[in-house]
C-alpha cells in the first residue's frame, strides 16, 4: 500500500535512508539540513543502526567512509559549506570506490552565505566536488516524494556502482511541510541493491581487477578478505602503483562504470512537454513553480511544457539536446547564475543567446509570477 | 477554494507549528494543505514568516502569492511591516496589540483585529509557548475552517504531555476569537 504521509523533506530523505538499508550516519549538523539528522538520530537505534555526530564534517564523512568500507550503508548529510569542506574525503570514495550517499540540502552561497535560504548553487559542485578525475553521479529531488524516492534510489546507485552519490534537496523542499504519497515499504525493500561479494578463495581476491566498465567489489572489511584501500593510483589489490597502464585504466574505469551504465542513472520528467509551443528547462524546487506557472498560463491558452532533470549528473544529455530541437523558444530557470544552463549549452549545441533565462540567486525562490511574465513576454516575440 | 495564510512574528517565538497543525489537518481531509517558512540565520529576533495554503486542489508551489494572502497573524512589529503588504485588499489581519502597531491607513485598508496573542498564552493558559496553538485556533475561526477538524490535528501533533495545555490554549483563542469578531465587526 502506497503511504500516505505529512512531512518534511529533510525528514523523508531520512525515512527513506532508513527503507533503503541505511544502518550508519555520521556527520555534523548545518542549516537547512539538520533535520535529516535529527530524524536519522531518532530512526537509526530504532532499526540497530548507528548515528554519531562527530566534531566537524570531515570527521562526519570520515567515519561514515569507514563504516561503509566494513559493509554497512551509510550515509553523511549537510548544505554546501559542509561539502567544501568533506571535498577531500569525497575524492577518497571516489578513488577507493567505497558506496555512500551524500545528502546536500542547498543554501545561498558561496561560503556561509545565506543559511536558511534556498539556492540551488551547488549544482556545479555536485559535478566536480574535489580535484582529480572522475564521474559524479548526482540526483535532484523536485517535489517532497522526490525527496524520498530520490533518497532511496541513491542507496542503490551507490551499492551498484561502489561510489558516492548525491542528493540535492534545497532549503524550500528540506523545511516545507506537506502531503507525500511514498511507494509501498515491501516494493523499496524488494528493489533494494546490494554491493557485489567476492565469495571465492581469499588468496586470490583482487578487488579492484574488474572490467573496464565495472566497478570495484569490495568485500566487507574483518571477514577475512584481505585488501588495500588508498587515495592512491592503485592496481588489483589496491596497493599503490604508478604503472602507466594501470593508472589511465584506473581512471578511465571510473568513468566508464558509469557513463557504460547511463541507461541505470539517467532520469527525467517530462511534464506537459507533447503539444507545447514553448520549454521551460528547470529541476529542484523551481519545477514547482514552473509547474505552477504552465497550469496559470494553460487556462490563458498559451502552452508551455517543463523537461525537469532529474538525474542531474551526468546529464540526460541526448534528451536535453531533444528538446532543444524540438522548441526554438527554451526558457532555463535557475536559483543560481545558471550552472547547469551551461551543461545545456553544451549538451544541444545551442548558443547561450538563443535561449531565454530567469537566474536568481539572492536567496529568494523564483515565483510563478516571475516565470509567467518571462514566458508571456517570450510568447509575444 | 484555495485559502492564503501568513503567520508572522520573530525568530524564536514558535509560528512554525501553527502551519503544520493546519496542513495536517487538511491533509486528513484528504484535501490539500503547505506549509513553508521563512526565517533569518539570527538565531533569536529575526523577522520570521510562515506561509499556509490550503486547497481541495494539489498544490504545486509552496509560498503564499503576495497581494493575495487573506490572512495575516502578526505578533511582533518588525515582520509585521515587513510583510503585511502579502495581505490582498480588504484581508484580515489580527496583529498583537502589545507589540504591533498599525496605522491609521493600515486599518482602512485591511479588516484589522486586535488579540492580545502572547497576553493570552502568558497569562491565561499560563505557559507562553501556547502562542502557537492560541494564534492556530484564532486562524482556525477568522478563516472559517472545521474547527474539530484542526482541533484533533492540533492534539495529535503537539507533544502527549503538552496536550492539555494546548487544548485549553485552543478553545482560549478560539474563544477569543469568536469576541472579537462579534465586537468588530
Amino acid at each position: 500500500m502506497p503511504r500516505e504521509i505529512v512531512s518534511t523533506g529533510n525528514q523523508l530523505a531520512a525515512l527513506a535512508a532508513i527503507d533503503a538499508g541505511c544502518r550508519f550516519f555520521g556527520g555534523y549538523p548545518i542549516t537547512p539540513s539538520s533535520e535529516v539528522a535529527h530524524e536519522m538520530s531518532k530512526l537509526l537505534p530504532k532499526v540497530g543502526g548507528v548515528f554519531i555526530q562527530m566534531e566537524d564534517e570531515i570527521a562526519g564523512i570520515s567515519v561514515a567512509l569507514g563504516a561503509s568500507m566494513s559493509g554497512v550503508k551509510s550515509m553523511t548529510n549537510t548544505s554546501g559549506p559542509g561539502i567544501s569542506l568533506k571535498s577531500e574525503q569525497i575524492g577518497l570514495a571516489f578513488m577507493a570506490e567505497v558506496p555512500l550517499v551524500i545528502t546536500n540540502v542547498m543554501r545561498g552561497g558561496p561560503s556561509t552565505g545565506l543559511p536558511t535560504r534556498p539556492q540551488q548553487g551547488d549544482i556545479l559542485q555536485a559535478q566536480a566536488p574535489t580535484h582529480g578525475d572522475y564521474q559524479s553521479i548526482t540526483l535532484c529531488a523536485g517535489s517532497l516524494e522526490e525527496c524520498y524516492t530520490e533518497t532511496v534510489r541513491a542507496f542503490n546507485l551507490a551499492e551498484r556502482f561502489m561510489t558516492p552519490v548525491f542528493v540535492l534537496l534545497d532549503e524550500t523542499l528540506g523545511h516545507m511541510v506537506g502531503k507525500a504519497v511514498l511507494p509501498d515499504k515491501d516494493e523499496v525493500e524488494k528493489n533494494i541493491v546490494n554491493r557485489k561479494v567476492y565469495e571465492g578463495d581469499p588468496l586470490t581476491y583482487e578487488p579492484y581487477n574488474v572490467g573496464p566498465d565495472e566497478p570495484a567489489v569490495l568485500n566487507p572489511f574483518f571477514k577475512g578478505y584481505r585488501y588495500h584501500i588508498t587515495g592512491l593510483h592503485h592496481g588489483p589489490t589496491g596497493f599503490p602503483t604508478e604503472d602507466a597502464k594501470m593508472c589511465q585504466e584506473l581512471i578511465d574505469r571510473l568513468f566508464n562504470k558509469i557513463l557504460a551504465h547511463k541507461d541505470e542513472i539517467e532520469s527525467y520528467e517530462e511534464f506537459m512537454l507533447d503539444d507545447a509551443d514553448m520549454a521551460v528547462i528547470a529541476y529542484g524546487s523551481v519545477s514547482l513553480a514552473v509547474k505552477e506557472a504552465i497550469k496559470q498560463l494553460r487556462e490563458e491558452g498559451i502552452k508551455v511544457g517543463l523537461f525537469r532533470p532529474i538525474t542531474l549528473w551526468p546529464s540526460p544529455e541526448e534528451k536535453i539536446d531533444e528538446v532543444c530541437k524540438k522548441f526554438d523558444k527554451v526558457l532555463v530557470t535557475e536559483m543560481n547564475k545558471g550552472q547547469y544552463f551551461k551543461e545545456i549549452q553544451r549538451a544541444s549545441g545551442r548558443k547561450a543567446e538563443t535561449f531565454d533565462t530567469l537566474f536568481k540567486a539572492n536567496g529568494r525562490p523564483i515565483s510563478p509570477a516571475e516565470i509567467k511574465a518571462k514566458l508571456k513576454e517570450m510568447a509575444a516575440k | 477554494m484555495r485559502k492564503q495564510l501568513r503567520f508572522t512574528g520573530v525568530g524564536g517565538q514558535g509560528v512554525l507549528l501553527a502551519g503544520e497543525i493546519l496542513a495536517r489537518a487538511y491533509v486528513k481531509a484528504g484535501k490539500y494543505g503547505v506549509q513553508v517558512g521563512t526565517y533569518t540565520s539570527q538565531v533569536r529576533g529575526g523577522p520570521t514568516k510562515v506561509d499556509i495554503i490550503l486547497d481541495d486542489e494539489p498544490i504545486l508551489y509552496p509560498y503564499a502569492v503576495d497581494g493575495e494572502i487573506d490572512f495575516m497573524l502578526s505578533v511582533a512589529d518588525k515582520s509585521y511591516q515587513l510583510f503585511k503588504d502579502g495581505v490582498k485588499e480588504g484581508g484580515i489581519i489580527v496583529y498583537e496589540p502589545n507589540l504591533v502597531y498599525p496605522t491609521e491607513d493600515d486599518k482602512a485598508r485591511w479588516k484589522m483585529f486586535p488579540i492580545e496573542v502572547i497576553t493570552i498564552a502568558k497569562e491565561q493558559v499560563g505557559n507562553v509557548i501556547t502562542q502557537s496553538v492560541v494564534a492556530l485556533a484564532i486562524a482556525t475561526r477568522m478563516n472559517n475552517i472545521d474547527k474539530d477538524l484542526v482541533y484533533q490535528a492540533m492534539i495529535e501533533t503537539v507533544p502527549p504531555k503538552a496536550v492539555e495545555i494546548n487544548k485549553k490554549a485552543f478553545e482560549l483563542g478560539y474563544k477569543e476569537a469568536e469576541e472579537v469578531l462579534a465586537k468588530y465587526s
